[in-house]
């Protein structure tokens, strides 16, 4: 479809009164300071791409792409612009028009290619213990990733040696009656960056009454193809992911990452597919997909069980752009921590304020990412809390960052780990072995 | 000179990281939330962001002495194109400059730079328990210097006024580059009125006298109680009428808002839950001081309203307050989401006119809203008589385009007509300013001779006012 034909493209541009009150919520701005930062600037800017008035190179680009696409002045625009989808539509017509080979590589070859993707992050995994700067420089590494590797390589957590597919079997049974069939959505990151954490999904769920598939072949969700100007590879991504889901009958498509449920939902399918040939398949596999989080609390009403701890534990919770913005979702994650036996839940100052990964914008925009998650950090450590919960593998990768840049002790940890954890001790309290 | 060497020297003179003079970040700044500039961007020569008054006096003396427009700006939420270069220049963007110099708690001032963001110093003031009253809707990003030079005021104007009485003092940069300070800048004293009144010239000038790079603010006490009354009228003309009832019961609410039914159903269209009551007119109060205090006046304001309203509520409950005043609050989104195909713009959108001709304005207004075919969302201060409407349309269509202008001049010209004036808070920019000899007659000429007083050169933020 021609940009200038893209729904938000054509229906909201015109939307924007540039009233400013998202220079009052964008967190780059705060860090930034002047016009060019501002969300009601870059809808400006697509205006005039779409207008022809400034040329689509990379200086219209760099100012587009200097965008977390977190989705605050979204949620706040008294006018209901998405205005990260306009960021997103200009990106990718800016890629149109200026192929470049290296994103070509990285997205279209490497993220498309699950195989491809984790044979990469476990060679990543073993530069890092040699020490990635020096390797990537010498390989030319640092030419052919986006942004700032050199610093950014900090950011990457120790990249587990296998991933949560390589453990994990494609059918988990139910342990008791079974009440639901779930599609798992093990996304990228949750399966190379926190394999523990998709264990403790299939848990969760075992325990709870669903047995769960995890189907052969699941691709990326292409929320960061969306967020680096590859709609196109998105689009393919998204409808491989569509037909691979919809040829099951799962009750429900479950997935514990907050960027892959928003990219798999309605909102973002009426992005890629509106007005395309699939939509229809895409609204009808949007409509079974659900936050792990939301499944527990309002479908499963789970009920923890009881264990013994000595002393309480303070967890505090940070919200992911891509739950709290792109999907409303904050009650349930801290509904579903205050369940957990042996917690004190304490809410931090500006839980909904980014962290500053955003996926891979820590890599692309290192030196604004920091600026955004020592805020954050800021909050965190006010709490004084023993483990900071968040439902986002990309924000946990960006926060553990945090915790080590600050020397604070601090577990960062998703909620069904916690959950999980309490199914394990219990069983040996009652003295069973699994 | 030429812009090339206009960029040069400001780079110079301030370092890279004050300025912006790439053709692509300057196009960032040839906007602000009016109508005028969706359809007219002007791209300045230059952004500079200064930090200091020292950094405001190199650049106004090079602008002096190269005969260079400057064009200061806030955070760019004005309504008028005020902040933009519509003749050329160099902007001035103070709104980062945002630091709070001194909280005077014992005497009720505080000292802040230009930038300080409205709601942020109301934050830090609560914490002594003390408020900075005008309360424009915009106070999340409008910035303490836009409001002065604008002598915004908002919501509770009724009972606090606009900005103007609240300011005790200036630090002004002048177009040679002096520095003076006005009023109470440096006598820490609530009233002074030794010599001629400059603070009360510079508040509201728009931009177009000086630079103002230090304000120093009366605080008052924080109000402890709140209440909320909502009254429904079947009858236009009873919602004005028992404003000045209300008013003639020696009562004065901090805040009296007015939907018509324009608004009420633009609101209800938004957001079906609010379920506001279908009226020709939905009045809401807000009582503010001490809680027996605001009982009384709440009960006075039901008795006094109840006998013309269809229904009144008071409430002192918070949740239930939010509950009344949530269909004001979402007013100005619902306008903007009344058409999918289109949005309000901020074209004749701030009249005020004399309370007692409210209801027949806003007749007039619907009058021509049929006439040019444009649908037009009226809600507004009541209590002090300033109306917002907002015209909505698609503004990508040069044909609604052209229709709404007509509009605006009508409805501009109809204020006036009704005794009142084109901008009750918003303030001239470039959009009003060809109702300037309508409005003041000779005082224009007095306006003008005052203007070049401060600024012979006539480099201060050309083209805005009159």
């Amino acid at each position: 479809m021609e940009f200038k034909e893209l729904p938000p493209v054509k229906e909201q541009i015109m939307k924007c009164v540039r009233c400013g009150k998202c220079r009052s919520v964008c967190p780059v701005f705060a860090e930034v300071g002047n016009e060019t930062a501002a969300p009601r600037g870059h809808v400006f800017m697509v205006q005039m791409l779409r207008d022809g008035k400034v040329e689509p190179d990379k200086a219209v680009y760099d100012k587009l792409s200097a965008c977390l696409m977190c989705e605050t002045c979204s949620v706040n625009c008294p006018s209901g612009i998405d205005v990260h989808e306009l960021n997103a539509a200009a990106r990718s017509y800016i890629y149109e028009k200026n192929p470049s080979i290296a994103k070509e590589f990285i997205f279209d070859t490497m993220w498309t290619n699950p195989g491809f993707l984790k044979a990469s992050t476990h060679f990543m995994g073993g530069l890092q213990k040699l020490g990635l700067q020096k390797i990537a420089r010498d390989m030319g590494l640092t030419r052919i990733l986006p942004g700032d590797l050199p610093e950014a390589e900090k950011i990457l957590t120790n990249i587990p040696t296998k991933s949560a597919k390589t453990c994990l079997p494609e059918i988990n049974k139910t342990v008791g009656p079974k009440k639901y069939t779930i599609g798992y959505f093990l996304g990228c990151a949750t399966d190379l960056l926190s394999p523990e954490v998709a264990k403790a999904t299939i848990d969760v769920l075992t325990r709870n009454g669903c047995e769960v598939i995890i189907p052969p072949g699941i691709k990326c969700c292409g929320l960061p193809h969306i967020a680096n100007g590859k709609m196109d590879t998105a689009r393919k991504l998204a409808a491989h992911n569509i037909k691979l889901f919809n040829s099951y009958n799962f009750d429900y498509v479950i997935t514990d990452c907050a960027s892959c449920s928003a990219a798999l939902s309605r909102k973002n399918m009426e992005f890629l597919f509106k007005g395309l040939n699939i939509e229809d398949q895409a609204y009808d596999f949007s409509s079974r997909v659900m936050d792990l989080t939301s499944f527990l609390i309002n479908v499963i009403d789970i009920q923890i069980p009881e264990v013994k701890y000595d002393k309480k534990v303070k967890v505090t919770y940070h919200d992911p752009c891509h739950l709290a913005n792109a999907q409303g979702i904050t009650r349930e994650p801290r509904e579903l921590l205050k369940r957990i036996p042996g917690i004190e839940f304490i809410e931090m100052n500006n839980a909904n304020s980014c962290c500053g990964g955003s996926g891979t914008y820590s890599v692309t925009h290192y030196k604004m990412s920091m600026k955004i998650l020592d805020k954050k950090m800021d909050n965190v450590m006010e709490t004084g809390a023993d483990k900071l919960v968040t439902c986002c593998p990309s924000c946990m990768m960006q926060l553990k960052y945090g915790v080590r840049r600050h020397n604070w002790k601090c577990q960062v940890v998703h909620p069904v780990v916690l959950v999980s954890e309490c199914y394990q001790n219990a069983l040996i309290e009652q003295g069973e072995n699994r | 000179m030429e812009q090339v060497a206009i960029k040069e020297e400001l780079s110079k003179m301030l370092g890279q990281e004050k300025v912006l003079t790439e053709n692509l970040d300057l196009m960032y700044y040839s906007y602000d939330s009016s109508f005028l500039t969706k359809l007219k961007p002007a791209t300045p020569d230059a952004v500079v962001f200064p930090r200091s008054t020292e950094d405001v006096q190199q650049v106004m003396k090079f602008a002096w002495n190269n005969n260079i427009n400057i064009i200061p700006r806030g955070a760019g939420t004005g309504e008028t194109g005020g902040c933009i270069a519509i003749e050329g220049g160099i902007v001035m963007d103070l709104s980062t400059w945002s630091d709070i110099e001194e909280i005077d708690a014992m005497n009720m001032q505080v000292i802040v730079r230009p930038g300080v963001i409205h709601a942020d110093l109301n934050n830090e003031l609560a914490k002594y328990n003390l408020f900075f009253p005008p309360d424009p809707g915009s106070s999340k990003m409008c910035t303490i210097g836009g409001m002065v030079a604008n002598n915004a005021s908002g919501l509770r104007a009724v009972k606090y006024w606009s900005t103007e009485p609240y300011i005790l003092g200036l630090e002004v940069v002048m177009p040679n580059g002096e520095v003076i300070t006005t009023g109470g800048m440096k006598a820490r004293t609530i009233k002074n009125v030794s010599g001629i009144n400059l603070t009360k010239l510079m508040v509201g000038s728009e931009g177009i006298l000086g630079i103002i790079t230090r304000i120093r603010i009366r605080c008052i006490p924080k109000p402890s109680a709140r209440g909320i009354a909502m009254a429904v009228f079947d009858n236009l003309d009873d919602a004005p009428a028992t404003v000045l009832e209300v008013y003639q019961a020696g009562i004065l609410p901090s805040g009296i808002e007015i939907l018509d039914s324009s608004a009420i159903h633009a609101v209800n269209d938004f957001k079906p839950e609010i379920n506001l009551p279908n009226a020709e007119a939905i009045l809401l109060f807000e009582v503010d001081g001490n809680p027996p205090s605001v009982e009384y006046e709440g009960q006075v304001i039901k008795e006094v309203a109840g006998k013309r309203a269809r229904e009144v509520e008071w409430s002192t409950d918070p949740v239930r307050m939010t509950q009344l005043w949530e269909g004001r609050s979402v007013t100005a989104t619902a306008a903007a989401r009344v058409r999918p195909d289109g949005t309000r713009i901020f074209a004749g959108e701030d009249i005020s006119i004399p309370i007692s001709r409210v209801a027949d304005t806003l007749r007039a207004i619907r009058s021509l809203g049929k006439k040019y075919g444009i649908q037009i969302v009226n809600y507004g201060h009541i209590g002090d008589g300033n109306v917002h409407s907002a015209p909505v349309i698609n503004p990508e269509n040069p044909e609604e385009v052209e229709r709404v202008l007509k509009l605006v001049h009508e409805i501009h010209l109809l204020a006036i007509e009704m005794g009142g004036t084109t901008t009750g808070e918003h303030g001239v920019g470039a959009v009003r300013r060809s109702y300037a000899e309508l409005e003041h007659g000779l005082a224009v000429e007095y306006m003008k001779r005052i203007k070049k007083a401060f600024d012979p050169h006539g480099i201060m933020n050309p083209g805005k006012v009159f």
